[in-house]
């Protein structure tokens, strides 16, 4: 990022200092009981940057290197404003590479598709004016070390739809941190893949600041033996009549984990808040292991508030009703674990997107069927 | 077609079958009542081959092979079909993807020739038409949401679509009022042929008014303790379990 200039010199400052106070997480911290980065990231090259390419974006979304001079004003008034953890303050920290994208007012864009490789710190801002509209289409491809932070600024009645893909590397360790905030009328949707990452951690702090804004958050993890899957979200109703869903499906083989923890916060005031979170796990492996825990803070009444989470193995009755109709075991098998993801893939309204989720989950699946 | 001789099942430690005997002919209907707790659905899921399900002694023999050593799909390949007392509701997989999906593999397990979506979605036509399945259940999740008749009815369109040579019918009268009912029997009395043999698993001689059997079996105490023809269910109408298993010891 443009090193001379004085306001994100600062941001920057203030952010190392936030880190260094804070430290890289380890387990002892709630919010990484079930993953300890201190270990994982060991030897880990604090200044090295991973690399980012937009794959294809339409002519009305305007792009900005981080790495240039001269930021525009939407770049430095938005930049490293949102809340952060200790990693998203890392990366904004040490972050010399990323990139702004921005969406003018009443425009419906289409998609910005891009992706992350290399290993380092990275850093993104998407702001989205009034009215406008978004794909967001992110891959991660990293190796080795990598965390990156990536800020999502919407006005009122913007529309982000952000479909994530982590599906990387047996040796990779994917740290990112999302924080969006949504205005009165807006609406996030986000759609999670995770596949084979040795260690993959997505943190989501997503504000729900105006009256009627959405989040709509769903995904599915599809691990092979090794792979540690880590979604974290924290979604604040700020104010009243908001609304969050949250579907998040786990399939685990082998010795892999998949860990969701969800927390929901329903500020003072905040009546007619509407929030649903389900978590369900399927393990495969006899080692595999799943940790959901969704978590409820409320300060208002009048709200409605649902939550559910289950672990468990495939159900045999419906095994061997397909069975007994002629359906192979490794097929019977094979159509309840896809008849269980598929619920989260069809939260995926456009159809191209939504096949490309079955793709990725079938390439996955294999790994994830193993004992 | 079958012969058990002398059989012993256990489940979870607990022999429930305890030496039954029972023949089979093609082209005849057999009935199996007996009381709650009789084995009656023990006897249902062995010859399925439901997991958990531990023959300790005898013999079930089906068409000359020995049915207990083959998995539940080599079951309904080779012609053995239970329709279900409660058919398992399956979220995410539509009706017609599972019909088209089990034909398929029964036929591959054959070596016969697959048949493709259209040609499966002609067969299920014609056969949900005769039982008055609509076609929006097709579309539905399996059984999701189905009412009882629904789901009974939807057991019978799989019969007819398999074309078993053996039918089990585990209660198929359970839940149903009397217009399923007799939907569901004209259905399977359809499926009455000179080579399909049927088993029908009953508490209640209702259904055999409408299904009427060539033999009826009373089993009681994981045994069969009576046989005779289907007048033998109306003597049991009249004079209850308790004393025909009294006539009995």
């Amino acid at each position: 990022m443009s090193a001379s200039a004085h306001w994100l010199d600062e941001r920057r400052a203030d952010a190392a200092a936030r880190f260094a106070a804070a430290g890289v997480p380890h387990r002892r911290i709630e919010d990484w009981k079930y993953t300890d980065l201190k270990p994982a990231i060991e030897g880990a090259n604090d200044d090295a940057a991973v690399e980012w390419s937009i794959r294809t974006h339409p002519d009305s979304v305007e792009v900005f290197d981080l790495a240039s001079a001269d930021a525009p004003g939407w770049v430095r008034e938005h930049l490293g404003t949102l809340p952060q953890n200790a990693m998203a303050a890392a990366s904004l920290a040490r972050a010399r590479r990323g990139f702004a994208a921005r969406v003018p007012k009443g425009v419906a864009a289409g998609t910005v598709d891009f992706e992350w490789s290399g290993s380092g710190s990275g850093r993104a801002l998407i702001v989205l004016e009034e009215s406008a509209s978004l794909t967001l289409h992110e891959n991660n491809r990293t190796d080795g070390f990598s965390n990156i932070g990536v800020e999502i600024v919407t006005g009122a009645n913007a529309r982000v739809t952000h479909l994530r893909v982590a599906n990387r590397g047996a040796n990779a360790v994917q740290v990112e941190e999302y924080a969006v905030a949504v205005a009165q009328g807006g609406a996030y949707r986000a759609h999670l893949f995770n596949g084979g990452a040795k260690l993959s951690r997505a943190e989501f702090q997503i504000a729900l600041s105006g009256a009627g804004a959405s989040a709509a958050l769903s995904g599915v993890s599809v691990l092979a033996d090794g792979a540690h899957a880590d979604i974290t979200t924290h979604i604040t109703h700020a104010v009243a009549n908001t609304e969050s869903t949250q579907l998040f499906k786990k399939v685990a083989g082998g010795a892999s984990r998949a860990i969701y923890q969800g927390r929901i916060a329903v500020a003072e005031g905040a009546v007619k808040s509407d929030s649903r979170q389900t978590a369900k796990a399927l393990l495969m492996g006899s080692r595999a292991e799943a940790d959901l825990k969704p978590e409820l803070e409320i300060f208002t009444d009048d709200v409605k508030c649902a939550h559910g989470a289950a672990v468990g193995d495939l159900d045999l009755d419906s095994l061997f009703y397909l069975r007994a109709r002629g359906i192979p075991e490794a097929e019977a098998r094979n159509m309840l674990v896809r008849a269980f993801l598929g619920e989260a893939v069809d939260e995926i309204a456009d159809e191209a997107l939504r096949g490309h989720m079955w793709s990725l989950v079938e390439e996955a699946l294999a790994g994830a069927m193993q004992p | 077609m079958l012969e058990i001789k002398n059989l012993h099942v256990t489940v979870d430690g607990k022999e429930i079958l305890k030496g039954l005997s029972l023949a089979v002919e093609a082209g005849q209907v057999h009935a199996i009542m007996g009381p709650n707790g009789s084995g009656k659905s023990t006897l249902s899921y062995v010859l399925a081959g439901r997991a958990g399900y531990e023959v300790t002694e005898g013999s079930i023999v089906y068409r000359g092979k020995d049915l207990t050593a083959m998995a539940p799909e080599e079951r309904a390949a080779a012609g053995i079909f239970l329709a279900m007392q409660y058919p398992v509701e399956i979220p995410g997989v539509t009706t017609m993807t599972f019909l088209k999906t089990a034909l398929n593999a029964q036929r591959r397990a054959r070596g016969e020739k697959e048949i493709d979506a259209v040609g499966v979605l002609k067969l299920v036509r014609a056969k949900a038409k005769t039982l008055n399945v609509p076609e929006e259940m097709l579309k539905r999740a399996l059984n999701v949401g189905f009412s009882g008749g629904e789901k009974k009815r939807l057991e019978v369109l799989q019969m007819a679509l398999f074309e078993p040579s053996l039918a089990i019918l585990d209660e198929t009268d359970s839940g149903l009022d009397i217009d399923a009912l007799k939907l569901v029997a004209e259905g399977v009395n359809a499926l009455r042929t000179p080579e399909r043999a049927m088993l029908v698993i009953t508490h209640y001689q209702r259904l055999l008014d409408y299904i009427v059997p060539d033999r009826v079996h009373v089993l009681a105490g994981g045994r069969i303790i009576a046989e005779g023809g289907k007048e033998l269910a109306h003597e049991l109408e009249a004079k209850g379990y308790a004393q025909i298993v009294k006539d009995a010891a």
